[in-house]
């Protein structure tokens, strides 16, 4: 018998309060698990570069910019090299099946961007090769079904062509997986030419250029100084990195960083009074143990660590099992949900479990380490 | 009770006074009490409710101070040690055997009397080597998986006596080492006390209020209210 395991047996020592307990933590756990993976994940915010940025128009992003700006942008000192994309969404066969389309020039898009969609020179030849071809992310292509060969058509809410359809169909020329798990793939990636030539306005518009700072350029300085260049022109510009850029577009719709924080900070305030209290209760239950204990010549530290072990069993294991339960169901769930069970998570979750097993088994473990031996006696 | 060698006196109390206050009332306990216990000793300690054994007994186990005093067992003054101290000198040199055994339910017999080598630098296999001598010794062998829930009174005793006696201390402090027996269980345990100071040199201090269990020890200190008023040896 070691002293952890004297720890772990007095927490065994009454298993149904053991269990419920640790079922709580199981709980929080695994919803701290969902929500980290989701804040982590959504969107792709983890995986998008603080160092690329995206040049957008000032009045909004569903406006557009002129072509001719990439040539200003592009001679800019401190630019390595600079995309252009155009946005278009649409659905496939019903209107919920919401799909979005990249259209963009194969070889520089690879140029800027090209390591973190995990674009290959061969996945960047197929889709130069014919006009209606498209690279699809790994995401979209399992949400859907797709393979490579396949034909399918895009209806785009907004864009239409010359002939007045707003079907685009497209031949899949394969699928790029992204640099890492946590990577936005949940989209595809057409040729500009395709969709600008056959558009029936907005010809030689984009929605944004990707542009790659040179090597020691700072990221942020370039973009001021970009947006510099256009603030007196008839399209002023405002330059975000892509991370800014996914955070704001999520924070149109509410904070959610904060409501997931705020959420997680009840579940585990309740959590730590229920715990606080019935460890509190199990303590006072042993107090003529404990009492016991010192009189073997367990010290005070002892004592302490003792009590604090038992809570820390108790965090451990049930914020393990939250977490494996949290992990399976980002992996069952795939990447359309956007949860991203990251190493960071990982990290703060064995951090939060650390710190809680700690603050929670504090109190109980310094009554139980202050309590006379005569006084623990009485207690019997 | 003082007029022992002074080079073979183990414990030493020296005009110790103690009391407690109740209710705003002082209660006096001991008064400038004097004692002296040679190394290897059996004392039991005898004396009607309230004359002080239970408060000698915490004193000499370090759990309660005196208010004023000299208290030495080994040459190692308690009354000026802290709490700290207290334990860490209780887990090194003091055995305590409880009149309610005080073995923890959910730890089997084994357990319970490794619980006191934890305290100390042993390696695990060498704490099951002296688990295993200490249960032989108490007539314990074969029963290291059985819980206390399920042992007799006699059997808990037992376990409580190999978990005083497993970190080997030199002195063993018994409260009421038989109050909870019957008889023939209580003889055993006796037996094995005296076979403790006897064959392993043991101190013993014992406090009793059974006229037949203190036969078993070298002498018996009589103690009524606070003060030492009888000794007799053993015949």
């Amino acid at each position: 018998m070691s002293f952890f395991s004297l720890a772990r047996r007095n927490a065994w020592r009454k298993p149904l309060r053991t269990l419920l307990l640790i079922y709580c933590v199981t709980v929080a756990f695994l919803m701290y698990g969902l929500t980290a993976s989701f804040l982590d994940g959504t969107q792709g915010t983890t995986g998008a570069s603080d160092e690329l940025l995206g040049v957008m128009s000032a009045s909004g992003r569903t406006q557009t910019l002129p072509m001719a700006a990439m040539t200003r942008i592009a001679s800019e000192p401190g630019v390595a090299s600079v995309a252009y994309m155009t946005r278009m969404r649409g659905y496939v066969t019903v209107e919920k099946n919401a799909v979005a389309v990249s259209a963009v020039n194969p070889e520089l898009i690879a140029k800027v961007n090209g390591k973190e969609l995990g674009l290959t020179q061969e996945l960047v030849s197929a889709l130069a090769e014919a006009r209606d071809r498209v690279l699809v992310g790994r995401a979209l292509a399992e949400a859907q079904g797709w393979s490579v060969g396949q034909r399918i058509t895009v209806t785009s809410f907004q864009t239409a062509r010359k002939d007045g359809s707003r079907d685009w169909r497209f031949d899949i020329a394969g699928i790029f997986e992204g640099e890492t798990a946590s990577t936005d793939t949940y989209f595809m990636l057409a040729n500009y030419d395709y969709i600008n030539t056959a558009r029936a306005r907005g010809t030689d518009t984009v929605n944004a250029f990707v542009v790659l700072p040179a090597p020691g350029i700072s990221a942020g300085a370039l973009a001021a100084r970009i947006d510099a260049l256009f603030a007196n022109s008839a399209t002023p510009t405002r330059t975000q990195s892509e991370k800014q850029f996914l955070e704001g577009f999520l924070r149109q719709y509410a904070d959610v960083g904060l409501i997931v924080n705020l959420v997680i900070g009840a579940a585990f305030g309740s959590l730590l009074m229920i715990v606080i209290n019935t460890m509190m209760f199990a303590v006072r239950e042993r107090t003529f143990e404990i009492g016991v204990l010192k009189t073997l010549g367990f010290s005070r530290r002892r004592i302490l660590i003792l009590v604090l072990g038992e809570t820390l069993f108790l965090f451990a294991l049930g914020g393990t099992l939250g977490l494996v339960l949290a992990k399976l169901v980002t992996v069952m769930t795939g990447p359309a949900l956007g949860l991203v069970f990251s190493m960071t998570v990982l990290a703060k979750a064995a951090l939060l479990i650390a710190a809680l097993g700690l603050v929670t088994g504090l109190i109980p473990a310094m009554n139980a380490m202050r309590t006379p031996i005569a006084a623990a006696f009485r207690a019997r | 009770m003082t007029d022992r060698p002074a080079e073979a006196t183990y414990i030493r109390f020296r005009n110790v006074k103690k009391g407690y206050r109740i209710g705003g009332e002082a209660i006096p306990i001991f008064e400038n009490l004097d004692l002296e216990i040679p190394r290897g000793d059996f004392v039991a300690v005898m004396g009607p409710s309230g004359s002080g054994k239970s408060t000698l007994l915490n004193m000499l186990a370090g759990v309660e101070s005196p208010d004023a005093g000299e208290i030495s067992i080994g040459g190692a003054r308690l009354d000026l040690m802290g709490e700290g101290a207290r334990s860490a000198w209780r887990a090194h040199n003091m055995g305590i055997v409880f009149q309610f055994y005080n073995l923890l339910p959910m730890l089997n017999a084994a357990e319970n009397v490794e619980l006191p080598l934890l305290l100390k630098p042993v390696s695990a296999r060498e704490r099951r080597i002296r688990v295993d001598k200490v249960l032989d010794l108490v007539g314990l062998a074969g029963r290291e998986r059985q819980y206390p829930g399920l042992m007799s009174g006699g059997q808990q005793q037992r376990v409580g006596i190999a978990r005083a006696i497993a970190a080997d201390p030199d002195l063993l402090l018994c409260d009421e080492p038989t109050g909870d027996l019957d008889r023939k269980s209580a003889d055993e345990v006796l037996a094995m006390l005296r076979l403790l100071n006897r064959e392993l040199g043991k101190t013993i201090v014992m406090v009793t209020h059974d006229p037949q269990a203190a036969r078993h020890a070298r002498r018996t200190l009589h103690l009524d209210k606070g003060r030492f008023v009888e000794e007799r040896e053993a015949a």
